[in-house]
């Protein structure tokens, strides 16, 4: 019982927090730049958060900064669906699905009900996975308090073979992009021996590359330049939005997908790598099965946009508790959540939510005000933001660019720095043309020193001997997991080429 | 469309350069030994997984190598290599001659070269970004901009 009462007597201090004016600004103002870059294609939350990270420089108080770049993330979520279903091209990755049948609708003119569901699909899932991350949290993290250093090597590890593995289609580029990603972050000083690594002479790498510089370019710049290849073109295929509250038929075809889009988005949201986008891919694939009449499914079902509009954001809401309980992202927008956490001096880790409450539970709670403020933003307002879609890429683009540069340069006040972003910009591009997938190499980067500390740690505890990962009841356990993870992964992906054969 | 096989290999190549380098310099960090891991210990590990990742690579596509598909396509470099000198010259010019002309600059230039828009809304747009942004740094972020030969 005493559990439960810390958890509302916590809650009850965020809402406190969460209330003050300056934390619902920045609620208010990561909502809004959320739903337009969910609204906008070319421009992902994981870009955005990259381009507002020297913010957070600014900011000065973690809990603020984390409150906005939170509200980026999951208000992206609920924008995403806007230009899947009236222009038929994500706004988002994790939108990818609801393009298939909501599109279908607007076509049919139900672009209303359509973008309706979507958002109170949005809000219920959310919801859902705020409660799920307020009770969830506090005793994972207590659990967490028991890993040494060999567990944190198994998770980690475990954390970024299935984020790279769930992500991608290539378990090799996968694995590559991780080792490269590593390598990277052990430029500069070891944070062990104090020993220089691979500066190659250049001085400027003493202190390692910046994470900023690192992100800016792969995810601002980078994405760019892939963009500029093809000419994107925003069409509506109408104008006429209403009917927005759907029908009582529209309710109750959708009462059980938005509750198993939910609890799916929930499950898949909590693993690493696991995120928005699969989550909607699973529930998407789930209500085709389970409905009376599979045969209207891409042809404008309203399930089919209600399911994974709820799972992505469930996912979404999820995925804070590796970050916020174990110190570990699972993908690439939570990494620079992260990475904002680290600038503020706050260590991400099972001790956040004993010793730093406030950034907790203030985090927390803004994101039940969040869900609030983003069913306003998408439900009544939504046809504000569909004129958003008239502004051209071509215009987009620079503006992006120069937010990058002066980003980077206000950091250090150095335009060095702007060159560095610049060749990662076109490293990141060049990926991209590769199907080189950008975000597992930002996770490794990030959870390098996590990593390498703890391996190190680990085989000194041990003198030598790396039994010490599988003899250990949860390092042997996270081992297993690993080893079947990867054994069904190989499986799945010859039963998937045979099947295209 | 992605240029894979050919490329793939291609890429597999750089990778092994890279692994080897790689691991070669880690040698000439201290290594250390299991029991007491050096600086030079997990760099060497991951070199040698990124070459044994490299050989799995080009050995992966070695069979199905006639994959003609070209890198860039149908001229599709040119945007994206327009746009990298753009951003070049924005790099190399901002500390010359400082952030607003710099900015105004790179706007026209972007959008008449690579976007190739009407002239009426490359100069209401450029001057508007330029203006809107300088305000948003200087004053409401305070970023110190570089002014260049006008500061």
């Amino acid at each position: 019982m005493g559990e439960i009462f810390n958890v509302f007597q916590g809650l009850a201090n965020g809402f406190d927090l969460a209330f003050s004016l300056t934390n619902l600004s920045f609620a208010l103002i990561g909502a809004i730049l959320g739903t337009m870059v969910g609204i906008l294609p070319g421009l992902g939350p994981s870009a955005t958060i990259a381009l507002l990270l020297p913010l957070s420089f600014k900011i000065g108080s973690p809990v603020t900064s984390i409150i906005m770049m939170a509200g980026i993330f999951y208000g992206a979520m609920y924008g995403g669906s806007t230009t899947s279903i009236l222009v038929n091209i994500p706004g988002e990755a994790a939108s990818v699905v609801t393009c298939i049948d909501g599109y279908q609708m607007a076509l049919k003119g139900r672009a209303g009900p359509a973008l309706g569901m979507a958002a109170i699909g949005s809000f219920v899932a959310g919801t859902i996975g705020v409660l799920g991350l307020t009770f969830v949290a506090p005793p994972l993290a207590e659990f967490a308090l028991k890993f040494g250093p060999p567990e944190y090597f198994s998770l980690t590890l475990l954390g970024l073979v299935m984020a790279t593995l769930l992500g991608g289609d290539s378990i090799v580029k996968g694995l590559i992009m991780i080792i490269l990603g590593l390598l990277l972050g052990s430029i500069g000083l070891d944070p062990i021996s104090g020993a220089i690594r691979f500066t190659w002479g250049f001085h400027m790498l003493q202190e390692g590359i910046d994470f900023v510089t690192l992100a800016m370019g792969m995810f601002g710049i980078g994405e760019i330049l892939f963009n500029l290849e093809r000419i994107l073109k925003a069409e509506l295929v109408t104008r006429k939005i209403s009917h927005l509250w759907p029908s009582l038929k529209d309710w109750v075809d959708c009462k059980w997908p938005i509750v198993r889009g939910s609890f799916i988005g929930f499950l898949i949201g909590i693993l690493p790598g696991g995120g928005a986008v699969i989550s909607s891919l699973v529930s998407y694939a789930v209500e085709k099965r389970v409905a009376k009449n599979p045969d209207e499914f891409g042809k404008g079902a309203i399930q089919g946009v209600a399911g994974p509009e709820s799972a992505n954001n469930a996912a979404a809401s999820a995925s804070f508790i590796p970050l916020l309980t174990l110190g570990i992202p699972g993908n690439a927008a939570i990494a620079m959540i992260f990475a904002a956490l680290l600038i503020q001096g706050v260590t991400p880790g099972p001790f956040l939510i004993t010793e730093k409450p406030d950034v907790f539970w203030g985090v927390v709670a803004s994101m039940y005000i969040g869900n609030v403020m983003l069913l306003i933003l998408n439900l009544p307002m939504v046809g504000l933001w569909v004129q958003l879609l008239r502004v051209p890429y071509s215009i987009l683009a620079p503006i992006i660019i120069l937010f990058c540069c002066v980003g980077v340069f206000s950091v250090r006040n150095s335009v060095f720095d702007i060159w560095v972003m610049g060749i990662f910009g076109v490293v990141g591009y060049i990926f991209r043309k590769l199907a080189l997938e950008p975000g597992p190499l930002i996770l490794a980067f990030v959870l390098g020193p996590i990593l390498e500390r703890s391996i190190r740690q680990a085989l000194l505890m041990s003198a030598g001997s790396p039994a010490i990962f599988f003899t250990r009841p949860i390092s042997g356990t996270l081992m297993a997991a690993l080893v079947l993870f990867i054994v069904f992964q190989i499986f799945m992906n010859r039963r998937k080429r045979r099947q295209m054969e | 469309m992605r240029p894979i096989e050919k490329w793939d290999r291609i890429t597999g190549y750089i990778l092994l350069i890279i692994g080897v380098v790689t691991a070669w310099s880690s040698t000439q960090l201290a290594m250390g030994s299991f029991k007491r891991p050096g600086p030079g210990f997990l760099p060497f590990g991951l070199a040698c997984i990124l070459i044994v990742l490299a050989v799995a690579l080009i050995a992966s596509r070695w069979k199905k190598g006639s994959g003609r598909i070209p890198f860039w396509p149908e001229r599709t470099w040119l945007r994206p290599l327009l746009g990298s000198l753009a951003f070049a010259l924005y790099a190399f010019l901002i500390g010359l001659i400082g952030f607003l002309l710099t900015t105004f600059v790179f706007m026209i230039l972007w959008m008449w070269v690579i976007e190739g828009i009407s002239w009426r809304q490359i100069a209401t747009v450029s001057t508007g970004v330029t203006l809107v942004l300088y305000l948003i740094f200087s004053y409401f972020l305070e970023v110190p901009l570089p002014g260049g030969i006008f500061s």
